[in-house]
């Protein structure tokens, strides 16, 4: 409650600040402004198309990111073979900026959906292979003898232990997947696109629109957010298992 | 129901063990007791085919299937609630779902633990994750009872019942036990043989104690015996003995 009403605070005084002309209204438009921008933007239907876009790279490069990165992630862990070929080349991709790959995907498959989805999805993927990869490898020993001393065998310990024991990992990673599936979408649009909230974003720029700029870049705050809480209710539930002070700690 | 010959083991190079041979007949107590490093926890391991031996032989006369190993720490399933984890031995046997509950269910019932089932471990106190252990291997009715200081993280009281809970179980059912413990007390008041190992790398059985403690044995009663005292004088100075001087 208390930081919902600083951040209210804050909203008034910079509104205050920008009616009194204290703020340079091509730099920071009054909040008022930006949401009447954004108000627009759905009135009059022009955004509908980008949004649908936008989500659909983000959504279908968070799917496709975390089938990928958890497949390899595990098949990593418990091959060592599989792990010699692709850790380093997730180390690699690891230790770069990713979203400068944005200008080679748009070379390799044009400038239309599929080269945002691809960014988001390596985006998701490395993320998400290092979550599985460690979590495997930090499995609790004990737990493993555990199941072996009760008969169980290599698929038992995979549903037993390492499974649920890696779910946590991924489920705390899910939540800035989240995040990084809409980076790579608007990055890959920002780069190049004739469509989506980067696309839209990259016209704001190129015409000093402020106003335009801060209200997109509000929205897809807010969508992230949602996601976000949605993906952390996801995370309590499944993870209802979990004493209270984890939970707190991982969020 | 187990023999060790001449088990030798380790984790590199040097063995911590050589030359390790030990009994547990059928229906007895045996402890082992030794300095700290001596290899107590690597046998056990080795009994239950968690760690290879260098060399030697272990038989366990009813198969491994019939042995059931106590951790020190409870090692439950976290995201298991309390009757999934008591059932979970049963499962992997194959046991139909509804079947191995229900049995769990009567396990957490003989161990206190009825309405608790459907809590997760990180619910119940440190005393009720021991006995929801302790019914995890039980509802596989070993023979064979393997046990690794189960009860070294529990305060006193709780520790000494539950210690004459599992001791009046295992009594009734005659199950073979082989205890792992720091304890020279507790050894002695559960067991009918302890076997002191001594100080390790290269450590072996150095000497073994039987104990005349007539069963069923009562915890405290038991400390109260005429050999009791003269056995654990005796212990203490051979195993006071035993790290003072490192195997060569």
């Amino acid at each position: 409650m208390r930081r919902l009403l600083s951040l209210l605070v804050l909203t008034v005084l910079w509104e205050a600040l920008a009616q009194f002309g204290t703020i340079d209204p091509f730099y920071a438009p009054a909040p008022s402004e930006i949401l009447r921008v954004v108000i627009s933007l759905f009135t009059e239907g022009t955004i509908l198309g980008h949004l649908e876009a936008t989500f659909t790279a983000a959504l279908a490069g968070l799917v496709i990111g975390l089938v990928l990165g958890v497949f390899f992630g595990f098949a990593a862990a418990l091959i060592p073979f599989v792990a010699d070929v692709v850790e380093p080349v997730m180390m690699l991709l690891n230790a770069i900026p990713r979203v400068i790959l944005a200008p080679l995907f748009v070379i390799w498959l044009g400038i239309e959906l599929p080269s945002k989805i691809a960014l988001a999805v390596v985006l998701v993927a490395v993320l998400m292979f290092f979550a599985v990869y460690s979590g495997i490898k930090d499995v609790n020993q004990l737990l493993v003898d555990r199941v072996r001393t009760l008969g169980g065998g290599r698929m038992i310990l995979l549903r037993e232990v390492y499974i649920p024991s890696v779910t946590a990992w991924v489920l705390g990673s899910l939540k800035v997947a989240v995040g990084f599936a809409f980076t790579g979408a608007v990055v890959g649009e920002f780069v190049a696109a004739t469509r989506g909230l980067g696309y839209l974003l990259q016209f704001a720029q190129s015409t000093y629109n402020a106003a335009l700029t801060m209200g997109l870049i509000f929205l897809i705050m807010v969508f992230v957010l949602i996601l976000f809480v949605a993906a952390e209710a996801i995370e309590h539930w499944l993870l209802r298992w979990r004493p209270r002070g984890a939970e707190e700690k991982s969020a | 129901m187990l023999r060790v010959f001449d088990l030798a083991l380790g984790y590199g190079e040097e063995p911590v063990l050589e030359g390790v041979s030990l009994e547990v007949p059928r229906g007895k107590f045996v402890s082992l007791v030794g300095p700290s490093g001596s290899g107590k926890t690597s046998i056990l391991r080795a009994i239950t085919g968690l760690l290879t031996p260098h060399s030697g032989r272990v038989d366990l006369t009813d198969g491994q299937q019939s042995v059931g190993f106590l951790f020190q720490d409870d090692a439950l399933l976290p995201w298991r609630t309390v009757r999934e984890n008591v059932a979970l031995g049963l499962r992997i046997r194959k046991v139909s779902k509804t079947t191995a509950l229900t049995e769990a269910d009567g396990w957490l019932n003989r161990l206190s633990l009825d309405g608790f089932g459907r809590r997760f471990p990180h619910e119940l106190s440190g005393g009720q994750r021991k006995r929801a252990a302790i019914a995890q291997v039980l509802a596989l009715k070993p023979k064979l009872l393997l046990m690794d200081e189960p009860f070294a993280a529990l305060d006193a009281i709780v520790r000494t019942r539950i210690t004459q809970e599992l001791l009046n179980w295992v009594e009734r059912e005659h199950l073979s036990v082989l205890l792992v413990t720091h304890d020279l007390e507790e050894a002695l008041t559960v067991s009918d043989t302890v076997y002191l190992l001594s100080q390790g790398p290269r450590a072996r059985v150095q000497t073994s104690y039987e104990v005349s403690i007539p069963r069923p044995r009562d915890i405290f009663a038991s400390r109260r015996h005429p050999s009791f005292v003269p056995l654990l004088e005796r212990l203490w100075n051979d195993m006071s003995d035993a790290m003072s001087s490192p195997q060569v």
